[in-house]
């Protein structure tokens, strides 16, 4: 946790295949072959360190130390550039670390700390509905500083009364995604429509589920015609048995963080529970690669900022959030990173950057897919454990 | 005088403790300190008797335990089959290649284990060269595949071990004072004899510290069954990984640790009382 300075800043760009990347463990360690692979360097921080000192800025007092802000996000969400134009900016420093993998795995690293009321090192850490539901009602962040983030106006209105942050008080997105089918039509030789044909007999062992156990029980629930908005837990855990009796049977290649994605581009896997932006990211390689959202519906989640309580620049998180809630700096880091943007006016100054995917339907869904995006509902402590343990037993963790 | 003397042989009598003291106490703070915490929390359930959260994950994940020792067995006897020959070779027959075999056998080491065993994803791919092969000589296993199955497990778990079994088995070989050969052939041993009844058992001690050195880690590896293997070749070492950072059931995790412990503990002590360790050094 404190080796944040070891760690890279990098956009997508430098390594085409590792664009698709986000989430866990193991996702990671494609990461690392891809870049391996590929014979491209990771770490890149004297990139950061140059722009920290760049021409046209005012070299501050050498005693005077500049504030830094400390930022956790998910791998490959964000550009190149965004971090040291912010630096530039505003004449703060920010070490940006791509070290949330996992929302469990994070929590476990941060949990401690925070109980004991400690530092984390970190003063913006991005994390999924679900778990900044917890880490709010745990008391584990503080309240966004609204003079410091005049931009928070222009968060869209479907995302400002989320049920786990009235107001919008502790937490702002990131980015959303959506989570459905990704598959390649030519290689399959049929178009997929409903979350059900992942169950068909002919793709025993091609096919693989996520282990963000929301996403998957949520499509599995959609599937058996349940709105995991509002499902019993009676009825998540019978979608988890479903799951559990398909895996026992070999019918699973895998259960995956995005690491679903170098398979499915080689072939491996016929069809994945996949993320949209993981997706837009592999058809620059693999221009068949399809993602749909089901005829039965698709989860969306948030992944959102939070401050921890812990950190004493909330100050400055509030002006980073404010800066990526400019639509010209948040269509800056969309078109590196395809996902949907919580921020408006996105939409014109993406169409500035890249025409192509300001029209694609990742990135800007049609109406009638929106109409189609369903959230999980939130579970009590009790809940998510009993649910938790019946996914993990059910994947065979 | 004598008082010198006596000091000197004091200075000596500590010396050994002196040289152990390091290596004791770095053992001390991060091998049994942790492992008595382990040990507690496992052994400590809220609510029933001390055994009840071992029982409770061999009843659940008895299953796994019983694969992971399956698979590094079957590694284990892989390696052994693949690294003696090998071994030998290099030994016996290499020459001036000798050492450059040596070299080859270690340079696996110059990539981590991770990126070696995620090579073997892209080697083994369902559209990869190998099962290509395989497939038009109608060698594939029922799967109709080789990426995430047990073949793909064991070959890797069989792979990334590998130079374990063949340094410790080369050194016992180089180590054979070739005037023994020489006896027993002069003795009119055939080479079969000669191989069987002189450099086989002088060699065992090589076999036996490759066998552990294979064994060991195979059995508490989660990294290949996780990238060669689908939920169903899980093995232990995956669920405690699981169980420690994602569900979060740290007692459920610590008992399977001590449980994992214990059984290679016990087939290890089996093993070596079976082939004796006295020759090990």
């Amino acid at each position: 946790m404190g080796e944040h300075e070891l760690s890279p800043v990098r956009g997508p760009e430098s390594s085409p295949r590792s664009s698709v990347s986000r989430r866990r463990f193991l996702g990671r360690s494609a990461l690392l072959a891809g870049a391996v692979a590929f014979g491209d360097g990771i770490l890149d921080v004297a990139r950061r360190t140059a722009a920290a000192d760049g021409p046209g800025t005012p070299q501050p007092p050498p005693l005077e130390e500049k504030r830094t802000v400390r930022i956790s996000n998910w791998p490959l969400y964000i550009d190149a550039k965004t971090v040291q134009e912010f630096e530039v900016a505003t004449g703060f420093k920010a070490v940006y670390t791509e070290d949330v993998n996992d929302n469990n795995e994070f929590f476990a690293k941060i949990d401690e700390p925070l109980k004991r009321g400690q530092s984390i090192d970190r003063d913006l850490i991005v994390l999924t509905d679900w778990m900044a539901g917890r880490l709010i009602k745990l008391g584990y962040t503080q309240p966004i500083d609204a003079a410091k983030f005049p931009n928070k106006a222009n968060l869209v209105e479907a995302l400002r009364g989320v049920g786990f942050d009235p107001g919008r008080v502790h937490s702002v997105p990131w980015v959303s995604g959506m989570t459905g089918l990704g598959y390649n039509p030519k290689r399959l030789g049929r178009e997929l429509t409903s979350v059900n044909d992942i169950f068909a007999p002919e793709l025993k062992g091609k096919v693989t589920m996520l282990t963000e156990m929301r996403d998957t029980i949520g499509l599995v629930l959609l599937g058996e015609g349940a709105d995991p908005a509002k499902c019993t837990l009676a009825e998540a855990k019978a979608a988890a048995a479903k799951i559990k009796k398909y895996r026992e049977a070999g019918h699973f290649r895998g259960f995956t963080g995005n690491d679903y994605a170098a398979d499915l581009a080689a072939g491996n896997i016929a069809v994945a529970f996949a993320w949209s932006g993981d997706v837009q990211g592999l058809t620059k390689d693999n221009p068949d690669l399809r993602w749909v959202a089901p005829k039965e519906g698709a989860m969306l989640y948030s992944d959102n900022m939070l401050i921890p309580k812990t950190s004493d620049r909330g100050d400055l998180a509030a002006a980073f959030m404010n800066y990526v809630y400019e639509p010209a700096h948040a269509a800056q880091i969309i078109a590196a990173a395809p996902y949907l943007s919580p921020v408006k006016g996105v939409d014109a100054e993406l169409a500035k950057l890249d025409a192509g995917l300001a029209k694609s339907p990742l990135v800007n869904p049609p109406a009638e897919v929106r109409a189609r995006l369903h959230v999980f509902r939130w579970l009590e402590d009790a809940e998510d454990k009993e649910l938790n343990k019946a996914f993990q037993d059910a994947i065979g963790a | 005088m004598a008082g010198i003397a006596a000091g000197g042989s004091r200075r000596s009598a500590l010396a050994p403790y002196l040289l152990l003291a390091p290596g004791i106490l770095y053992l001390l703070a991060f091998y049994l300190v942790p492992a008595l915490s382990l040990a507690r929390t496992a052994l400590s359930p809220e609510t029933g008797p001390w055994y009840g959260g071992l029982q409770h994950a061999l009843s659940d994940y008895g299953m796994h335990l019983v694969r992971s020792f399956q698979y590094a067995l079957t590694a284990t006897v892989l390696a052994a089959l693949l690294g003696y020959p090998l071994a030998y070779a290099m030994a016996f027959r290499a020459g001036r290649l000798k050492n450059l075999l040596l070299g080859l056998v270690m340079l696996p080491f110059f990539t981590t284990f991770l990126v070696r065993t995620l090579a073997w994803k892209t080697l083994l791919a369902d559209e990869g060269l190998i099962v290509r092969a395989l497939g038009a000589l109608h060698l594939l296993p029922v799967e109709g595949r080789l990426l995430n199955t047990v073949w793909g497990v064991l070959g890797g778990l069989t792979y990334n071990f590998l130079p374990f079994m063949i340094l410790p088995i080369y050194v016992s070989l180089e180590k054979i004072d070739r005037r023994h050969l020489e006896a027993a052939q002069d003795l009119y041993g055939a080479p079969a004899s000669v191989f069987r009844k002189v450099v086989l058992p002088l060699s065992l001690p090589g076999l036996l510290a490759g066998s552990l050195l294979t064994f060991i880690p195979a059995a508490g590896d989660f990294v290949n069954a996780e990238l060669l293997g689908t939920p169903n070749q899980k093995m232990l070492g995956s669920v405690i990984y699981g169980q420690f950072l994602t569900v979060r059931d740290y007692p459920l995790a610590a008992s399977l640790s001590l449980l994992l412990m214990f059984f290679i503990l016990l087939l290890v002590l089996a093993y070596t009382r079976a082939l004796g360790t006295e020759d090990l050094a």
